[in-house]
């Protein structure tokens, strides 16, 4: 489990990387905190002729809170969920940051990474949806503003990202006041890739839902649940209206069958998360197994 | 006299010696090991479940700088491979060869071999060999093998059956019991079938290699991990045709082996072969995907059960059919686990009529080998769960159920009908501690009222019996196990009366060295720290017959006991002259040779008798000089440790989650020496097979034959969050059978792990009827079996 050999760039600045990018194209790949793409080049499933590190880049790592959220692409997931700028903003964040691996994994893999990579188990697209956030794309010829659904467009392990393009900044506009979000995932061990999970973010003008979004991963792709959203919208918050989402989440979920469950396990997952996560986010989760 | 706590160390929670260099991270491991002008080799492996290789081009990978040589079958003429080790009567052998010739029969089975400057370049060479496949139809699962039409996985053999082994249920008597009319004269006739998964040891550290071979002195140094160097040396000598005095085994520190590394695998050839060649040494690293394509797997079997009872709870007979999935090859112990499965399954319980077929099935996957628990964990899974069923179809609670059928504990030495004779235990003893311990009573009626609120506990219950200390030769060799049951102890006491043992064992993380310091230090009534351990060279220590084992201690200590016997007896005689008694006047205590009696005044330190003993000035007629000794002990019997856990659970009925609620040990291994180590092994021993119960599994797709768990992302192997903790108790029955008392305790941990999880779960899903019968029980599984129930 060596890598083919390849050549090797470690920028310092967002526009060298770009030039490196504009040079090198698809015979390229960025490196950012190498928890998904280092195992990858070790079993030679990817096999790009250069290496462009942008560890390095000391400008890709920030997060700003002011109105709109902005996080570097390089920033850290430990940084991630630590930061309280995050979690003041959009707890959910931290909340799917704990589930995410484990702390080596953690501090080390970032955010960009997570989005770029886009693995279909992974909690950040998921949750980035849910939260309707932006990123930007750079490339030596300008900048990109791309909605989280666009970056993914029901794609695995691909993103629309151009191969000259560097993923750059996340963007999440503020929450509405009232919203309250709740994170669920199923996985076999803390911290593995999940079975299914849902990031559930609802507004409410005291009991009836305005506002809904739910964000799935662990199926094929992630995914928001537009059906399981329909159901919200204008519905009393409560057992009938989670239960009636429940069950459109079981419909929109891309369920699949690996060697930790089936489809038919999974799409069944997605519905129990689901309605666990609105009630978490109504704050009525009362012990059990709530 | 001096304090007993310097001289007494056989049931001291001594620290492991072991551990300041390993965790200050001064461990030297295979990978540490690197000789000036190491090369790398690299293996290419089938990536097809069953093909045929109608050549394979080597051109490329030769002419690509910094290959050094390229090994395919075709260079390995007049190189033999390891024979099966335990060769029934009956059993078609297959050796696992060392490069696949002509036909790849699993995913994973070495084809060719690399060697280069780097194992970059040698995985760049691979990348280069171009093997013209011809795939074939393959099978992956054992009742498939068996059909009409099956793809054969070896020709030679005629079809997919190994071997069928008959257990025909012979009792003490010599006579086989009455199968069918104890079928006939049953109120009950429960039936099981179960699946019992494929998972291994698959160890911190992965296999890995140095040879290094020197021409001029003809002679071949292997670093290797092997837990039984001595078989390494005896069969890599006889495979590669040189003597085996040219063979030295070097074993460094070994992170985790497991019973798997108790085989001998074709890696250790090629690397020999290969630095023969090139007069030069050669290393291989396995990594990860390796290690779980290529070492052994374990466990993997389809069993079928019927029990006949009377509605009083008796268990009248047994009668079953194991289907061993075998893999492609026999590896060292052919379809030996499956034998035990068959000679334990009785378990703890007088059953007068027992009939079992053993069946060992090809199939195109890993070979299933050695792994901790051979065979007993399965065994345990069966009937633990087949006494579980019974108690529930009889309305009997399956703690009295077991009860009522445990073999009493002045019914020892038990003739058991499955062939093992059983040395001692009080087996309802430890199942009344166990069930104390857990507040059994409190806990059944608890699970009433909590089931009310929606949470699902369920209890369950396992007992075990390990055989261990697998011994007296004449009875392996009267069961085809084509090595001995011995280990051999050398103790040398130097000239200031330290000592220094010399074993044949390998620490593998069991903590030999100090249970084997302990041992000697307690004979010898002396300080531990004045006990050096000597271990892992070939050159220097004893012949090893068994080998390492996760339950092994207990021979090597009374090999150690009976040597140290001898150094004292010796000690006695020189000391007699020096004190100018009568050696019968002259004892051997707390450490001092002394005449009888008069201790204070007429005695010597061992450190005296020993510097005498080397000044030999003054060695006694008929003694020679120095004080060493070495003994070779073969096991007057098998020990049996056993015991019985019980597990509570909760289960979530919406998603197939297992929460742990407490987990409750209770173990008797005979005499203790090490309480602390004795702990660490159950911790580890029962995380292993929890792992199995829940989460470790080896899958195979039924339509490509592809291994499917093939990283550690897809085979999960559990850490301190997914077990519960661990509440330990013992029971000491000391074994009639062995000096000390000492039962092998090492892998008996993981024996009831699985049937006490699976149990419990079943218990807490009782409302649904719900039956938990493969492992690993895994949510989804559990999830579809609660949907299906209509839960």
């Amino acid at each position: 489990m060596k890598p083919a050999a390849f050549d090797y760039s470690a920028p310092e600045s967002i526009a060298e990387a770009l030039d490196l990018l504009a040079e090198h194209g698809s015979g390229a790949k960025v490196l950012a905190g190498g928890q998904s793409l280092v195992p990858m080049l070790n079993f030679r499933l990817a096999r790009p002729a250069h290496l462009i590190d942008v560890n390095g880049v000391d400008s890709l790592s920030y997060i700003s809170a002011n109105g709109t959220l902005r996080i570097g692409s390089m920033t850290r997931l430990t940084a991630l969920g630590e930061s309280g700028d995050v979690a003041g903003a959009h707890p959910i964040i931290p909340k799917a940051v704990a589930h995410i691996g484990h702390r080596a994994i953690r501090n080390r893999g970032t955010i960009g990474g997570s989005l770029a990579h886009n693995d279909p188990a992974a909690e950040l697209p998921a949750v980035l949806m849910a939260l309707d956030a932006e990123v930007t794309a750079r490339s030596a010829d300008g900048e990109r503003v791309v909605g989280m659904q666009d970056l993914i467009e029901d794609r695995l392990f691909e993103t629309t990202l151009g191969d000259t393009e560097l993923l750059t900044e996340i963007r999440i506009p503020a929450a509405a006041a009232s919203s309250t979000s709740g994170f669920q995932e199923f996985a076999r061990r803390h911290g593995d890739f999940a079975l299914a999970g849902v990031a559930a973010v609802i507004t409410t003008d005291g009991s009836t839902i305005t506002q809904a979004a739910l964000g799935a991963f662990g199926g094929t792709h992630a995914t928001r649940l537009p059906t399981a959203e329909a159901a919200l919208l204008g519905a009393e918050t409560g057992d009938a209206a989670f239960a009636a989402a429940g069950a459109g989440a079981a419909a929109d979920f891309p369920a699949t069958s690996d060697v930790h469950g089936t489809a038919e396990y999974r799409s069944h997952l997605i519905n129990v998360l689901t309605v666990r996560a609105l009630k978490e986010a109504a704050g009525n989760s009362g012990g059990g197994n709530g | 006299m001096t304090t007993t706590q310097e001289t007494r160390w056989i049931g001291v929670s001594a620290p492991r010696r072991e551990d300041a260099p390993l965790i200050r991270g001064r461990g030297r491991y295979i990978a540490d090991i690197e000789p000036a002008g190491t090369v790398h080799m690299a293996i290419l492996r089938s990536p097809y479940a069953h093909a045929r290789i109608n050549g394979i081009d080597t051109a490329a990978a030769e002419a690509l700088d910094g290959v050094h040589c390229v090994l395919t079958a075709a260079d390995l003429e007049g190189i033999g491979d390891f024979p099966t080790i335990w060769r029934l009567p009956g059993q078609k052998e297959s050796n696992t060869p060392a490069l696949a010739p002509g036909k790849a029969r699993y995913v994973g089975e070495p084809v060719a071999a690399v060697v280069a400057d780097s194992r970059y370049m040698a995985e760049d060479a691979l990348d280069l060999l171009d093997v013209d496949y011809e795939i074939l139809d393959h099978v992956v699962d054992v009742e498939a093998a068996l059909a009409d039409g099956a793809p054969v996985i070896n020709e030679d053999l005629g079809d997919n059956t190994i071997i069928e082994y008959t257990f025909p249920g012979i009792n003490a008597l010599g006579v086989a019991g009455d199968i069918e009319g104890a079928f006939e004269e049953a109120d009950e006739i429960v039936s099981g079938r179960f699946k019992v998964g494929r998972y291994s040891g698959v160890a911190l550290e992965t296999r890995g290699l140095v040879a290094d071979w020197d021409d001029l002195r003809q002679t071949l140094t292997l670093h290797s991990g092997s837990q039984v160097a001595s078989l390494l040396r005896t069969e890599l000598a006889a495979a590669l045709g040189i003597p085996e005095t040219s063979v030295r085994i070097l074993t460094p520190n070994i992170g985790g082996a497991f019973g798997n590394q108790w085989d001998r695998y074709p890696e250790d050839i090629l690397v020999s072969l290969a630095s023969m060649k090139l007069g030069r040494p050669v290393k291989w690293i396995e990594d990860r995907r390796e290690a779980l394509q290529a070492t052994v797997h374990g466990r993997e079997q389809l069993q079928e059960w019927q029990l006949a009872a009377s509605s009083d709870g008796t268990v009248l007979g047994l009668k079953g059919r194991v289907l061993s999935d075998q893999g492609a090859h026999l590896h060292s112990v052919g379809i030996g686990p499956a034998w035990v499965t068959g000679a334990a399954a009785v378990n703890q319980y007088k059953i007068a009529n027992y009939h079992c077929d053993v069946v060992g099935v090809a199939t195109n996957k890993t070979p299933n080998s050695t792994f901790r628990g051979f065979g007993g964990p399965e065994a345990m899974f069966g009937i633990e769960r087949m006494m579980d069923k019974t108690a529930r179809r009889l309305g009997i609670d399956p703690a009295e159920l077991r009860r009522r059928n445990m073999i009493q504990a002045d019914e020892f030495p038990y003739f058991s009908p499955g062939g093992a004779v059983y040395d001692s235990g009080n087996y309802p003893a430890a199942l009344a501690k166990a069930l104390e311990a857990v507040e059994y009573d409190k806990v059944r009626e608890e699970q009433q009222s909590l089931r009310d609120q929606g949470v699902y506990r369920g209890i369950g219950i396992a007992s075990y019996i390990h055989v261990s200390g697998f011994g007296p030769s004449a009875i392996l060799g009267i069961l085809d196990y084509y090595t001995g049951g011995y280990e051999g102890s050398t103790v040398k006491i130097d000239p200031h009366g330290r000592a220094t043992l010399y074993t044949g064992m390998i620490p593998m993380g069991q903590g030999t060295e100090t249970t084997l310091a302990q041992v000697a230090a307690d004979h010898l009534e002396i300080d531990i720290a004045n006990v050096r351990v000597v271990w892992g060279d070939t050159d220097q220590t004893p012949y090893t017959g068994f080998g390492s084992a996760g339950s092994r201690s207990n021979v090597a200590a009374v090999a150690v006991i009976k040597a140290i016997e001898q150094i004292k007896a010796k000690a006695v005689r020189i000391g007699a002259g020096l004190l100018e008694a009568d050696p019968d006047d002259v004892a051997y205590a707390d450490g001092r040779i002394s005449v009888k009696g008069a201790e204070e005044m007429r005695s010597l330190t061992l450190a005296d008798v020993a510097q005498q003993a080397y000044w030999a000035h003054k060695i006694p007629e008929g003694d020679q000089p120095t004080l060493e000794a070495t003994y070779v002990y073969d096991p007057a019997n098998f020990t049996t440790a056993c015991g019985t856990h019980v597990a509570v659970v909760d289960v979530d009925i919406d998603t197939g989650k297992i929460d742990w609620v407490k987990y409750v040990v209770v173990d008797d291994a005979g005499t203790i020496i090490n309480p602390l180590l004795v702990e660490g092994q159950i911790h580890g021993a029962l995380s292993n097979g929890l792992g199995g119960a829940m989460l470790e599994e080896f899958v195979y797709d039924e339509e490509t034959g592809q291994l499917l768990s093939s990283t550690l992302m897809d085979y999960l192997v559990p850490s301190f969050t997914d077990l519960p903790d661990f509440e330990i108790h013992h029971l000491v029955t000391p074994s009639p059978h062995t000096e000390g008392g000492f039962k092998g305790m090492g892998e008996a941990g993981c024996f009831p792990a699985a049937p006490a999880l699976a149990n419990a779960v079943a218990d807490a899903l009782s409302h649904l009827g719900v039956e938990v019968d493969q492992t690993p029980v895994t949510p989804s599984r559990l999830w579809s079996l609660i949907d299906q129930a209509g839960g």
